[in-house]
């Protein structure tokens, strides 16, 4: 069958985006692989694909709760059935009714804590797993922000499933994260796949301003004046209230979206963005993933962000309908500080090292007692299992100087006078081949391609509980 | 850290009325923090305990996610408006909030515990699903993700069929109907068809309703509590053949005996063991069996009036040294202890507060 044609009847598509069809022939000749594709490309439809032509089960390692969620989410969505998700959220019941039927799954989603247990182990040793994915895939990166010590132990399952092919995706596709996926994983000879994270409809812009006041003046006539949709990424959850505030009292529709509210409020205002009920959402970095808009116009960041990746990442979220999208960055005199000390709360400090190191029995209580930060532990604990107190120390220093290089290279990037595009590129080890016509502020942009904000119909306002109930219920 | 939101100052929150009610029946016994763990549902001792020593029921566990911080600012304001005292060790109200009136509540906390949640989840996904599928739109993001809620939800609609049209119009107006005839406020009925999602109309945020009724975020929770209450009221007394099985183990009543219902109504409202054997013209020791079967289905049984805690403690000691759940041999041991005391302590949970 050609794969066009598995591509529409298992997921109604009817063709495939730039180098998904590269990375399945290879998943499907049986090489181990490593797909490096920006954001919004559909990398899960790299294993997703194969998944309706080999043989077994598709093992899917996903580094966070929320996302593993998400991908069973998106595939029950598009109608498949036979995919469960292992954490340890599930209750006993739950549990044992999932390995009575393990084998019979097409996916199967698991953290990388569940997977390195022993019990777990013995499970996945009795079915047939003929692809083991590996999502996100730099989180095995030491030097990366994301680093997830467990994802290190990923090799430990490839023994007892008897080496099944590898597939390891990720965004991030410096050659030093490549390099570590190859280690860690024990690929030898993969097939890599790098495409351009060149966004050719991505149009960068950078305003500077002399304080934050005028930062803040300049958006709120920006917002004012453009067609949404757009994500406002505002730094910290205090900042994205605060934006969300300013604008709703100028008459805009937005909201505001992160991690410290309530679960249902998050998913309602995911939903109202994605249904086109709202325009701007204001939010930390938390809002994004598990976002399917593909037409979003605009991306602003109100703060820098820590690290040209994590900047790339956020962008990447908008104009994935191909269609030209603006990323805006906002700078004012004295950002910099900021930066700085937001990189180092990411970090473990000197005394949680400390204090970890001589508590090894009782870490989790140090988190409890607010001593120690939770993920501060994750990884301070793994590199003290692995090296003395005072090399985890340095190793932390070393860190540290890493996270700063990220930071100037981000500072870097707001200073430049030459493209901006190839700037972003370079920082990815890649070579931009062509500029397109609206590249970037050093190159000059066409603001006028750009929808202006239209005025919509206000929303009908419902008197009445029945009429609401009338409009949810037609 | 609402910026648009409502701030306290103007007139009473119906959350402040809240708290004050709960302080009166509390005053100068228990401690500022006490109406927040009551709110919150708690499962100490000493707020289960206070549950049944100051009839507090209808408060227990109204609002399980009750941020300390917005509880502390009201408290602060109590404090502002003078209708608090300083006093370091508890609860002091002054003359003019002992004088001000209170509203009824509409509240029925200690029944329903938090279980009210599971019943609106439900309804979401079902009110959703059914939005959706009745416009011709099969792919959705449903609200909720958690596998058992979904896996409830699908059976659900596959019962009642619920690509029929005919199906989706009598799940509405039983809607219409049990809702209307719920004893609460209008506009707590309207907050909690906003916290309802369906097509092309987005569930909305607690801060989004309470900008929409000019209300501080603690009074649009407060009021989609109560709306719930009330509602749950209304279909538990009346059958509503498609929305009764939302109820499903929200209320696990359903596992006593009617007649233990019975004496634990009565005793909700305050009588005593022997005059519920009175009035209900039982045998006492019926009624302490009644007693014994709540003890052992309800987690938060209150034995207090039944035995101090020192008692109920010495009788699970005893009954964990000698490895024995036999009443003589626990006797023995505890010669002022009476049978009932020892079966009472007895059928409470190991995980007995
Ligand atoms: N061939 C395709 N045609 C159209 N849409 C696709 C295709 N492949 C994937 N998608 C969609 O693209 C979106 C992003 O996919 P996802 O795998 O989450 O991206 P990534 O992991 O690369 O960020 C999803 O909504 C997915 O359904
Ligand atoms: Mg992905
Ligand atoms: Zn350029």
């Amino acid at each position: 069958m050609k794969l066009e044609e598995v591509l529409f009847s298992a997921y109604g598509f009817s063709s495939f985006r730039p180098g998904q069809r590269e990375v399945i022939e290879q998943v499907i000749k049986g090489k181990d692989v490593v797909a490096l594709l920006p954001t919004g490309m559909g990398k899960s439809m790299c294993y997703q694909l194969p998944a309706h032509i080999l043989p077994g089960t598709v093992l899917v390692v996903s580094p966070l709760l929320s996302l593993m969620q998400d991908q069973v989410a998106q595939l029950k969505k598009m109608g498949e059935k036979s995919v469960v998700a292992i954490n340890s959220f599930l209750k006993p019941q739950e549990r044992e009714k999932i390995w009575q039927t393990l084998g019979s799954y097409r996916f199967i989603f698991i953290s990388p804590e569940m997977l390195v247990q022993p019990f777990v182990k013995k499970q996945l040793e009795k079915i047939h797993v003929s692809l083991l994915v590996a999502d996100e895939a730099h989180c095995i990166s030491q030097w990366g922000f994301d680093f997830r010590p467990d994802y290190l132990r990923i090799a430990e399952i490839l023994p007892i499933l008897k080496f099944p092919q590898v597939l390891a995706l990720t965004a991030t596709a410096t050659e030093k994260v490549t390099q570590e996926i190859k280690t860690y994983l024990k690929l030898e000879e993969p097939f890599i796949y790098k495409h351009s994270m060149d966004r050719k409809n991505i149009v960068y812009d950078i305003k500077k301003f002399d304080d934050s006041r005028q930062k803040l003046e300049w958006l709120t006539s920006f917002v004012r004046g453009s067609a949404g949709p757009g994500i406002i990424y505002a730094g910290t959850r205090r900042k994205s209230q605060e934006l969300a505030a300013i604008l709703m009292d100028q008459g805009i529709s937005a909201s505001y979206y992160h991690g410290g509210m309530e679960h249902q409020d998050r998913v309602f205002v995911q939903q109202q963005f994605q249904n086109g009920e709202l325009d701007w959402v204001c939010s930390t970095n938390a809002f994004g993933m598990g976002v399917h808009i593909s037409n979003i116009r605009h991306v602003v960041h109100f703060q820098l962000p820590t690290s040209v990746e994590g900047y790339v990442q956020e962008v990447g979220r908008a104009g994935r309908d191909g269609e030209a999208a603006l990323a805006t960055l906002l700078y004012a005199e004295g950002d910099e500080g900021l930066l700085q000390s937001l990189v180092m709360d990411e970090l473990p400090t000197r005394h949680e090292i400390q204090q970890v190191a001589s508590h090894p029995a009782g870490a989790e209580q140090l988190v409890a007692e607010g001593i120690v930060r939770e993920t501060a532990l994750r990884v301070v604990a793994y590199w003290l299992s692995r090296l003395s107190e005072s090399e985890t120390l340095r190793q932390m220093e070393f860190l540290q100087r890493e996270k700063i290089k990220q930071v100037d290279k981000m500072k870097k990037l707001v200073n430049l006078q030459s493209c901006i595009r190839e700037y972003i590129i370079e920082c990815f080890d890649q070579h931009l081949k062509g500029k397109p016509e609206n590249c970037c502020v050093n190159d000059g942009i066409d603001y006028s391609i750009f929808s202006k904000r239209l005025e919509k119909p206000k929303k009908v306002v419902l008197e009445s509980w029945q009429n609401r109930l009338n409009a949810l219920l037609p | 850290m609402f910026f648009n939101q409502k701030t306290l100052g103007g007139p009473l929150l119906l959350f402040e009325e809240l708290v004050i009610t709960i302080m009166k029946a509390i005053n100068l016994e228990r401690t500022i923090s006490s109406p927040f763990h009551l709110i919150k549902g708690k499962k100490s001792g000493q707020t289960i305990q206070d549950v049944g020593y100051y009839r507090l029921h209808p408060y227990f566990a109204a609002m399980p996610n009750l941020e300390k911080r917005l509880y502390d600012e009201v408290i602060q304001n109590l404090f502002a408006r003078q209708l608090l005292r300083d006093n370091d060790q508890v609860i002091d109200l002054t003359d003019k909030a002992l004088a001000h009136a209170m509203p009824a509540s509409p509240l029925n906390g200690w029944k329903y515990r938090g279980n009210e949640a599971v019943f609106l989840n439900r309804l979401s996904l079902v009110v959703q699903t059914l939005s959706y599928t009745s416009q011709q739109t099969n792919r959705f993001d449903p609200v909720h993700n958690a596998e058992d809620l979904q896996s409830w939800v699908k059976h659900y609609l596959k019962k009642i069929n619920f690509r029929d049209p005919a199906s989706v119009a009598r799940f509405k107006a039983e809607m219409l109907e049990s809702l209307e005839a719920a004893d609460v406020e209008e506009r707590s009925k309207m907050v909690l068809m906003q916290r309802l999602t369906g097509l092309g109309w987005s569930g909305m945020t607690w801060e989004q309703i309470a900008l929409a009724h000019d209300l501080h975020i603690l009074d649009v929770q407060l009021a989609a509590v109560e709306a719930l209450h009330a509602w749950l009221d209304v279909l538990e007394r009346n059958g509503f053949p498609m929305l009764s099985p939302l109820l499903d183990h929200v209320i696990q009543r359903s596992v006593l005996t009617e007649s233990t219902q019975r004496t634990e109504k009565l005793f909700e409202k305050g009588l005593s063991l022997s005059e519920i054997a009175a009035i209900r013209q039982l045998k006492t020791s019926t009624i302490e069996d009644h007693f014994v079967e709540l003890a052992m289905n309800d987690p938060f049984f209150n034995f207090t009036p039944f035995m101090p805690p020192a008692m109920y403690e010495q009788i699970v000691t005893v009954s964990k040294k000698r490895n024995t759940k036999r009443l003589r041999d626990i006797k023995e041991e505890l010669p002022d202890a009476t049978y009932f005391q020892i079966r009472l302590a007895l059928a409470l949970r190991e995980d007995q507060p």
